[in-house]
């Protein structure tokens, strides 16, 4: 009785104590980059830093400010195709590693083929990309995927190889199907191995979509950031660098909180 | 309808049972029945091959050709048993990312039964296992005897005429074990399932069950079978009565035989 109570107590007051470190978290967060800012600011100014090697921070805000349109439209351009070439990669990852558990013969074959086809530098494949699909959105996502599938492809399967055998016995004793087990037990028990390659993931697809922006189009991070390289705006150029370390770690963020809500449970077992 | 009664009486049946693993033979000859309704508990030296057994009658395992393998009086493969019998193993084998309700349904999950009338049973059963309050916590957040009544309830609501129970307490603390044993037979008492228990605790073996079975060293058979004629319900002074120690000491005799066996044999293959 007093368990119980204890419980609902605890389920009650769980909403602030959640919500207490995550603010002070902020804080401190938010005070770290208002000191970063700072030093950066204090340091072009004290040191007399010519705007060709390093502008002001400012100087970068105010030419976003500027001209906000462009940036929003690159960031949400580059944006698409990362998350594209993401889901894509995820799925077509985890897919290859329920076959490549399910038929040894299929990852005996195909595995070697995945490794060499990593071995490619990302421009030389993105070169490749071009040529078959054009400066598209598509061929953009397709190297954001190149780089995201083999990570994910690798720890699923080490994922779904590690599960407990004596779990799969006791859930085949009580007449699980091999679809039930993948789902009810080996997909969930895989997940924090999975979750490894997502983060992974993350980075990795917005270094394809931006290289492939490099192989010619008109909107996108990678576009603004190669045209302020030729034309010399030194200032566009970290205008453009800002908006994508936004959102690599925008992203990154995202898919850690998405592991933390998902894989609640934590490292036990 | 038309069934004798030997064939109901009888649940399992187990003739010339022999199981080989690669070079080694775990279980020889192995004969033994549990009829409807009894509690059979098996002891025996560790590696004689009582796993193996278990394994096998949960459908597992499949014995190697010649013996014969009843169930409900029909002649039956290994395998046409998994789904049939509820399996209990060592560990209690919780999926951490469910809770204590969503834990105890995962065999009626698999077997295809409403979610929503499942849960609605488990939450009912919960102060029977004395899990009162907790059906939303999850694995991580529960003691080690409380995970494994989850565990033991889990295979409760998988009703099955059949219970294998694996050393279910051998984790436990001593004093979480005895008061273990005594809620499982009040609650055995109630439900009345046939049940095949392995334990390493001569104690436990004679406390639970109807009859124990000792077991030989591997390749592992049955060496003795002693019925235990002592009256139920059982309380926790029977276990210095005379006619348990009696029991005790019948059967710790047989089991020092089989251990002092197996010891030679291994001293002889370290040698």
């Amino acid at each position: 009785m007093s368990a119980a109570l204890a419980l609902t107590a605890r389920r009650g007051a769980a909403g602030w104590r959640w919500a207490a470190p995550a603010l002070l978290w902020l804080g401190r967060l938010i005070l770290g980059l208002a000191i970063a800012a700072a030093v950066w600011e204090g340091a072009v100014l004290a040191f007399a830093i010519r705007p060709e090697y390093l502008p002001r921070l400012s100087a970068i805000l105010a030419t976003i400010a500027a001209t906000p349109e462009a940036y929003v439209a690159g960031f949400l351009r580059t944006l698409l195709e990362t998350l594209i070439g993401f889901a894509a990669g995820v799925v077509v990852g985890v897919l290859n590693g329920i076959l490549f558990l399910r038929a040894p013969v299929l990852r005996d074959m195909l595995f070697p083929i995945f490794v060499v086809s990593q071995t490619i530098p990302v421009i030389a494949f993105g070169a490749l990309v071009v040529l078959w699909f054009g400066n598209t959105l598509l061929a953009k996502a397709v190297i954001a995927f190149y780089l995201t599938f083999f990570p994910v492809t690798v720890n699923t399967l080490l994922g779904l190889q590690s599960v407990d055998p004596r779990q799969i016995a006791l859930l085949r004793s009580f007449g699980a199907s091999g679809r039930q087990l993948l789902l009810r037990l080996m997909l969930p028990a895989a997940l924090p191995q999975i979750f490894v390659a997502l983060r992974l993931g993350a980075s990795l697809s917005l270094v394809g979509a931006i290289v492939g922006e490099w192989f010619g189009d008109t909107t996108g991070l990678g576009v603004i950031l190669l045209q302020a390289m030729y034309t010399e705006q030194v200032t566009v150029m970290w205008a453009a660098i800002l908006c994508a370390a936004l959102l690599g770690t925008g992203f990154y963020a995202a898919v850690s909180l998405a592991e933390r809500w998902l894989v609640f449970w934590g490292a036990e077992q | 309808m038309t069934e004798t009664p030997t064939e109901t009486a009888r649940l399992l049946e187990l003739r010339g049972i022999d199981k080989t693993f690669g070079t080694v033979q775990a279980v020889r000859g192995l004969t033994l029945s549990v009829p409807a309704g009894e509690f059979v508990t098996v002891v025996g030296p560790s590696g004689c091959g009582k796993s193996t057994l278990f394994n096998m009658v949960a459908g597992l395992d499949e014995p190697d050709p010649g013996g014969v393998l009843r169930f409900k009086g029909r002649s039956c493969h290994a395998h046409e048993l998994l789904g049939r019998v509820s399996f209990m193993p060592q560990r209690d084998l919780l999926l951490p990312w469910r809770n204590v309700i969503d834990n105890a349904i995962i065999a009626n999950e698999i077997e295809g039964a409403d979610r929503k009338t499942a849960r609605a049973r488990a939450l009912r059963m919960l102060p029977e296992f004395g899990l009162t309050g907790f059906e939303a916590q999850y694995p991580h957040q529960l003691s080690g005897g409380m995970r494994q009544r989850v565990a033991l309830m889990r295979t409760f609501m998988f009703e099955r005429e059949l219970m294998l129970l694996d050393e279910p307490f051998g984790a436990l603390d001593a004093l979480t074990r005895s008061m273990m044993q005594r809620w499982l037979l009040d609650v055995w008492e109630r439900h009345r399932r046939t049940v095949l228990f392995i334990t390493h605790d001569v104690d436990e073996a004679i406390f639970l069950g109807d009859r124990v079975l000792v077991m030989t060293a591997r390749p592992g058979s049955v060496k003795l079978a002693r019925p235990v004629d002592l009256p139920r319900p059982r309380s926790a002074e029977l276990v210095t009565s005379p006619e348990f120690i009696a029991i005790k000491r019948e059967i710790l005799a047989a089991i020092e035989e089989e251990s002092m066996k197996s010891f030679m044999a291994t001293g002889m293959r370290a040698a």
